[in-house]
């Protein structure tokens, strides 16, 4: 139905656990329509690999609107493909063309260990959130909303911030496979606001202690999170976190 | 069965604060010693679990992503409503009201509705104080807008993402009483069975997604907040995980499902563009604030629309609403598409689309200032189809977007089934036949946040509710079913794959069952769902095995139970002998195709009891009347 | 609360730590800068300027040891932020490529650890051919002091040293190209507008400074050392 068809191969990573040995198999599909998204794609090759007895690739999906973050692999290299400010399941395939080859890698890192195939166990940005991305407001006692007015300014940024949907490309595009930028969202958003305040000090500090406890790497400036991010945070989220934490430490007030 | 609404008697206004008055309550160390389960992590399941663990109850917090902050609700776009009126232009908690309960046509509970209202100025302050970013002004303080045609300024909205951040809010609060050690957080567990004990609901069976165990879980009560059921359709706006397993499950087990029939339809929504199509994605209804609708009047007319000259397009909403025109509400924009489509003047490869054309407006105001408005959303048009809406009209259909019903609830959201609470989209409470836009993330947080915390106290505290261990004899029997029927799924060995069953599944709801419906279709719509279903039992092929992470196998079990659902919704629909709010039968309306509401016979919530299923559904239908002492019932009309 | 230890030594006291010594190392590199191209003052120029940093006595001994540490600290940080890496991704991608704009990766952000190490090797090489080497001595106003500056000309006549120094700069110039917008990010610079600029500012000064240093050399060897610049020199 309307749209031309191409033939596409697929090279995917194939891993049956997380102590499992892995490779790569490859594929082709001759009925790839432009119109399809990254996701859609890989359904069809699915649904050909059940009627041959084979098992489909399982990779994490939800929303398929670019807002729950489950989405999360590699493509040619790429965390969420070629196309900036999207995630894999926004590209669509008018973005290949007739007889290109694809591989696709699960999220590479320590701290986010393959469950099967493409699909990987990120419970560690749950984590480094229980350390302290969050205020501690009980539910019941909070004050009139607008007795706290946020200039606009502030509650922009603080938003920017607060747009990141946890999908974890910024870790797996990282040489370093830091969760700088994750983490430095977090803090950067709840700390921008006067909501926030009370407790800085200590959720930079504790939210900083659980990314490192968790195994992920230092941050070497590399922007490549930024690149691959798809809502777009920019590393200045990662200049605020060092920030606060520079002034938890050295500020008294 | 009896349904008892247990709404408090006197004055609407007090009701609420009566019944506070009068609850049992817990005090905090008792709180201790009592254990909950929260199914579901979307804004009813995240805020009810965090407030209940703020009081002191041991919560256990289930869901089936790897994250409680993927939950479906994350992808809410518009907003949330609130009678804060901070505009000034006259909103107050009556008001409220009145547009919820008239919105949804008289179809549902005044008291809960009113009690919807008083909460719904709570919310915002809670998650302000969270740090949800929501708009604001210069002045620094909150940004409302006027939202699905209401007459004042009362949604509260955080750019186009407001789920997203009220999610993270209650996300993060629950994530602080995880670290508080209060809530014993479980994500990637499907629910697949409710344990009864007893008579009381006192735990739930789950499948680990990722080891495939079949697990335990025993409680003091249960919350079930697990969503809405419009992937039965499967294509909707829905997350691919939403499903009725958990609510559809509870309901086999004695719970009774309410108002099964009524479904939400967005009528701006991508339209689909092939067989592979796995999701529809919702554009914001505010697009047709500029936009324009239309249709070639010419059937099967190739042209290039900007080819078409103007008396040779029938902008049909704008000619049979001459008031509202293309502002007509959902229900009534979605029906008119499916009569234009249905006539053949439909457009695109499938025929099933119709224009939204921006070009007088970017002649009227420039393509600077429609950009300015909608920028974002032609960006993700234009990502999603690859056609420009600056130089092409856009294409739009409408697509299923929300369930109204769910399991029958009291005022204190207990099902029938005593300890079983329901909260969100997966109960049928608070929006009547239909609901109106910014309402859900309201009601699902007034559920979590403000309603859930202090019933289930009472319920605690006025029921003994001895130790159940995990080895009593009701858990091993739902234990073994579930693993049974996993067993039975993967052992069909047949040669369609799950997707094709639920794809035409999707289609005889979506054509019968859907935006309208009449006694022909649904009847033959029952015929071919049992017929596919027997098909589905001796010929769907699910790959693998239970032990391991097996996406097609928690699909298939999700699309067995649709196949039930998809029948009670059916009936349903039948025996509502009416139009109302979405559910329109083609034998109730006037002349000019205008709903016909009978609020003498069917001023009623429809509950449906499970009584077997072997071949045909068994169900049983109980009626919960409908009072109305503070509203007078009118009839909508938007000529 | 962690202690000052804990907290130099966390994720971000690393990078505050590369920031800080990467930057100090820059400066100690301009002053080093200004002092080889001493050697194109006046005859004695070079010589005076090493006889006056010698009398300073202890004061030099202080900046010496505090200039050691500054490149220990560099380096080590700079290695466990390397090895770390190595840690988190154990398995590699076997395609990787980068996403390009706004990111930052290049060879010389890629390149950072290799381009340290050989530059510590280097270092010990320098210091062993320079600061120990065997200098003859040169009266200058009376007095016998160390000339330097022959023992540069000479050096330098040897084409494995001038263009193996050349070489070195290249690198040096790699590990600043990025390094320096780097050390500003580390000391927490945010703003998209200072960052853009910044980049520019400092992959230019890497590459004027390791100009800077590599022309000694090169005109060294390509003029055999009597070129006209050199006052005083005479032709080996
Ligand atoms: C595209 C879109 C836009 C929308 N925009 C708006 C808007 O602007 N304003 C508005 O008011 N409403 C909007 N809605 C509606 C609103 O988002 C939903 O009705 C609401 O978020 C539902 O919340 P919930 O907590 O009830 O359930 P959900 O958010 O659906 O959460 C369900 C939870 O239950 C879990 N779950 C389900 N089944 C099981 C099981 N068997 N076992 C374990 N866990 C299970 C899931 O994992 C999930 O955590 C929109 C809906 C869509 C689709
Ligand atoms: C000649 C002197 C040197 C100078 C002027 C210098 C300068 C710098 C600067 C400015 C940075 C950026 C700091 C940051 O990102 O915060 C940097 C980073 C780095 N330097 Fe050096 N450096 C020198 C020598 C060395 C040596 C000897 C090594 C070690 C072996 C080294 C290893 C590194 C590494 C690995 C980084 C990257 C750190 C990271 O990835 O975050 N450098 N250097
Ligand atoms: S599936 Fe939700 S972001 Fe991609």
């Amino acid at each position: 139905m309307g749209g031309s068809n191409m033939t596409i191969h697929l090279k995917i990573w194939r891993q049956e656990g997380p102590e499992a040995e892995g490779r790569f198999e490859t594929y082709t599909l001759d009925q790839v329509n432009e119109h399809m998204s990254f996701l859609e794609m890989l359904d069809v090759l699915n649904e050909q690999l059940v009627t041959e007895g084979k098992l489909p690739v399982e990779f994490d999906y939800d929303c398929r609107e670019g807002i729950c973050g489950s989405c999360n692999m590699v493509i040619n290299g790429k965390a969420h493909g070629p196309k900036r400010l999207t995630a894999v399941c926004q590209l669509h395939m008018r973005n290949y063309s007739d007889g290109d080859t694809i591989v696709i890698e699960p999220a590479r890192a320590a701290a986010f260990p393959v469950i099967r195939d493409l699909v990987v166990d990120r419970s560690a940005f749950d984590r480094i959130i229980e350390a302290g991305g969050y205020v501690s407001v009980k539910t019941g006692s909070a004050p009139e909303a607008n007795t706290l007015p946020v200039d606009q300014f502030n509650a922009n940024k603080a938003f920017d911030y607060a747009t990141c949907i946890g999908c974890g490309a910024c870790v797996a595009a990282c040489p370093n496979s830091s969760a700088s930028l994750f983490t430095g969202a977090k803090i950067a958003h709840l700390n921008k606001l006067p909501q926030g305040q009370p407790e800085r000090k200590n959720r930079v500090l504790a939210m900083v202690e659980q990314m490192e406890k968790e195994g992920f790497g230092d941050c070497s400036n590399f922007a490549e999170c930024e690149a691959v991010c798809p809502v777009g945070i920019s590393i200045s989220a990662i200049a605020e976190m060092r920030r606060d934490y520079m002034k938890a430490m050295f500020d008294d007030n | 069965m009896k349904l008892d609404s247990k709404v408090p008697s006197g004055p609407l206004e007090s009701k609420w604060e009566k019944h506070l008055n009068e609850i049992n309550l817990l005090a905090p160390n008792n709180k201790r010693k009592h254990h909950v389960l929260v199914v579901g992590t979307g804004l009813a399941g995240a805020s009810a679990a965090a407030s209940l663990a703020e009081l002191g109850y041991n919560v256990t917090s289930f869901c089936i992503q790897d994250s409680a902050r993927r939950a479906h609700s994350i992808a809410a776009q518009g907003g949330i409503n609130a009678a804060k009126n901070y505009p000034n232009d006259g909103d107050t908690i009556r008001r409220l009201f009145n547009d919820t309960i008239k919105g949804g046509d008289y179809r549902s509970r005044e008291a809960n509705v009113y009690r919807l209202a008083q909460v719904s100025n709570e919310i915002i302050d809670q998650a302000v104080a969270q740090g949800v970013p929501f708009a604001r002004e210069y002045s620094g303080l909150l940004d409302n807008r006027s939202f699905g045609g209401a007459q004042v300024s009362r949604t509260f909205y955080a750019r186009g993402q407001t789920g997203q951040q009220l999610l993270l809010g209650a996300y993060q609060a629950m994530m602080r009483m995880i670290h508080a050690g209060k809530i014993d957080y479980q994500p990637r567990k499907e629910m697949l069975d409710l344990v009864v004990v007893d008579g009381k609901a006192r735990g739930i069976i789950t499948r680990d997604l990722v080891s495939g165990k079949i697990e335990r879980w025993s409680g003091d009560a249960v919350v079930l907040c697990t969503g809405g059921y419009g992937n039965v359709f499967y294509l909707s706006t829905n997350a691919k995980n939403s499903n009725v397993t958990a609510a559809w499950r509870c309901h086999k087990r004695g719970a009774a499902f309410a108002n099964p029939c009524y479904v939400q339809i967005h009528p701006t929504c991508i339209p689909v563009s092939g067989d592979y199509q796995s999701k529809l994605t919702l554009m914001s209804e505010s697009l047709r604030n500029d936009g324009r609708v239309w249709v070639p009047k010419k059937k099967g007319d190739e042209r290039n629309p900007n080819d078409i000259p103007e008396e040779e397009r029938y902008y049909y909403l704008e000619e049979r609403y001459p008031s509202f025109g293309n502002l007509v509400p959902r229900d009534v924009a979605s029906r008119n598409a499916k009569m234009v489509t249905d006539d053949g003047m439909g457009i695109g490869p499938t025929g099933r689309a119709v224009y939204l054309d921006f070009r007088d407006a970017i002649d009227r105001d420039g393509k600077e200032a429609i950009k300015a408005k909608y920028g974002n959303l032609f960006d993700m048009y234009e990502n999603i189809t690859g056609d420009n809406p600056y130089e092409q009209p856009m294409r739009i259909f409408p697509a299923v977007h929300y369930t109204m019903g769910g399991l029958w609830v009291d005022y204190n959201l207990m099902s029938n089934i005593p300890g079983l609470f329901v909260a969100g989209e997966a109960n049928f409470s608070d929006h009547g036949a239909n609901r109106l836009g910014a309402s859900a993330l309201m009601q699902g947080l007034a559920d979590g946040y403000f309603v859930i915390p202090y019933t289930i106290g009472d319920y605690i505290a006025g029921n003994d509710l001895a130790a159940v261990s995990t080895d009593d004899e009701a858990f091993g029997e739902a234990a073994d079913a579930s693993a049974k029927q996993l067993d039975k799924l993967l052992n069909v060995k047949g040669d369609r794959s799950v997707i094709d069953f639920h794809r035409e599944l999707g289609k005889i709801m979506w054509d019968k069952v859907g935006i309208a419906r009449n006694r022909e279709g649904l009847e033959q719509a029952i015929e071919e769902i049992r017929s596919l279903r027997e098909e589905f039992w001796k010929n769907v092929r699910v790959p693998g095995e239970a032990g391991y992470y097996n996406k097609y196998l928690e699909f298939a079990h999700r699309v067995a139970d649709y196949f039930e659902l998809a029948e009670l919704m059916a009936l349903d629909a039948l025996q509502r002998n009416e139009s109302c709010g979405c559910h329109l039968r083609d034998e109730y309306q006037t002349e000019d195709g205008e709903a016909v509401r009978n609020d003498e016979e069917f001023s009623f919530v429809a509950a449906w009891e499970y009584k077997g299923l072997n071949g045909k559904l068994e169900a049983e239908l109980h009626k919960e009347d409908l009072e109305f002492e503070f509203v007078e019932l009118k009839q909508r009309s938007y000529k | 609360m962690p202690s000052l230890v804990e907290a130099a030594t966390s994720q971000v006291g690393r990078k505050l730590l590369t920031g800080i010594t990467g930057l100090l190392l820059l400066f100690f590199l301009f002053f080093h800068l200004a002092g080889n191209l001493t050697i194109f003052g006046g005859e004695h120029a070079m010589n005076i300027y090493s006889m006056t940093l010698h009398d300073l006595g202890w004061p030099l001994w202080i900046a010496r040891i505090g200039l050691a540490l500054v490149f220990i600290i560099h380096a080590w940080v700079g290695i466990s932020i390397w090895w770390r890496r190595r840690k988190a991704r154990p398995e590699n991608y076997h395609v990787y490529s980068s996403k390009g704009e706004p990111s930052r990766q290049s060879l010389s952000s890629r390149s950072m650890a290799i381009t340290g190490i050989i530059l510590l090797i280097f270092l010990v090489f320098h210091i062993n051919t320079f600061a120990l080497g065997d200098t003859g001595t040169v009266l200058i106003d009376g007095r016998e002091v160390s000339d330097l500056k022959t023992l540069v000309i000479e050096t330098f006549q040897n084409p494995l040293y001038a263009f193996g120094y050349a070489i070195i700069m290249l690198l040096l110039a790699a590990h600043l190209g990025h390094g320096i917008w780097s050390s500003f990010v580390s000391l927490t610079m945010k703003s998209r507008k200072c960052s853009d600029l910044m980049y520019t500012i400092g992959a230019t000064v890497a590459i004027l400074l390791a100009l800077g240093f590599l022309f000694i050399p090169l005109y060294i060897y390509f003029t055999g050392g009597c070129g006209a610049m050199i006052a005083g020199s005479q032709c080996v």
